[in-house]
């Protein structure tokens, strides 16, 4: 809402889009999952070759078509929270609902093939103790998995509101909340595929 | 609406930086320059996202600030992890 006013007279909003409780959390989330990462990258060089040659049982085309439905779900949430400023008001509703069913069914499509991953990997019998790469992949994976869960959740708690006339042009706050959490969910993963998956 | 228009290009060209880093992996040619690339290709995608998605490039700059220096910090510190030469005793 300040955004919008502040972007109308040409000048940088004060805070970002969103309740600002929601980028405190944000925040915090960078700086653990930084240290996921960090950590990863580091405990690597301890056994190059087994990080290697670990890294060679994961399913690369997963990763990447997960990459993908994330980066497409989280562009839905941009099209839902630029639908909401539609003056026609029935108009909005039924767009901003519809761009955030998309976004949660493709939310749901990360859920399915993360689960069909990690199943697979379980079933061969790898687990958390197997070795340091496998610690890294499954906790990373299971945490942000967890994330993905509750955006989920969170964009179902904003369509309702959506459906029931909950936002207006000019007051869409909670929408802009939801979507800030989502986008965070997304930029994670854009780190996490290329560390885990791809570099060797 | 011409936001959208913007929001689009911004999405192709994420898709198409994913679909180069996902091609490097695939053909198995990820050596120690390619892991160069791919990290400037992922603090792109990273910044795209956090300016225009996360709607940051219009926020003042110490809120728009902190998630661009997490990234900066990580990105190179992954890419000291990974060419720093490793002593082999």
């Amino acid at each position: 809402m300040q955004l919008n006013k502040s972007l109308e007279l040409g000048r940088k909003a004060t805070y970002p889009p969103g309740d600002i409780g929601i980028w405190i959390v944000i925040y915090i989330e960078l700086i653990t999952f930084g240290a996921l990462f960090l950590g990863y990258a580091f405990a690597r060089r301890s056994d190059v070759e087994l990080f290697n040659n670990s890294q060679l049982l994961l399913n690369q085309s997963a990763g990447f078509v997960n990459t993908i439905v994330l980066l497409l779900s989280s562009w839905f949430v941009v099209q839902a929270v630029q639908t909401i400023k539609n003056s026609d008001r029935q108009k909005a509703i039924k767009f901003t609902s519809r761009w955030l069913l998309a976004a949660m069914s493709f939310g749901a499509i990360f859920i399915i093939i993360k689960i069909s991953e990690l199943s697979d990997k379980f079933e061969q019998g790898i687990n958390l103790s197997t070795n340091t790469f496998f610690m890294f992949y499954i906790m990373m994976s299971v945490f942000h998995f967890l994330h993905v869960l509750l955006g989920i959740f969170i964009l179902f708690i904003i369509r309702k509101k959506v459906k029931a006339n909950g936002y207006t042009i000019k007051d869409h706050k909670g929408l802009e909340t939801g979507a800030s959490y989502w986008h965070m969910v997304d930029l994670l993963w854009i780190i996490l595929f290329p560390l885990v998956y791809i570099m060797r | 609406m011409n936001f959208l228009g913007v929001y689009k290009k911004i999405i192709i060209i994420l898709l198409l930086l994913t679909l180069f880093t996902y091609t490097l992996g695939y053909l198995g040619v990820v050596n120690s320059l390619f892991v160069g690339v791919i990290l400037v290709t992922t603090f792109i995608k990273a910044q795209l996202v956090i300016e225009y998605f996360m709607g940051l490039k219009d926020v003042s700059l110490k809120y728009r600030i902190i998630p661009s220096l997490w990234l900066f910090i990580v990105i190179s510190l992954i890419a000291f992890a990974y060419y720093l030469p490793i002593n082999k005793a």
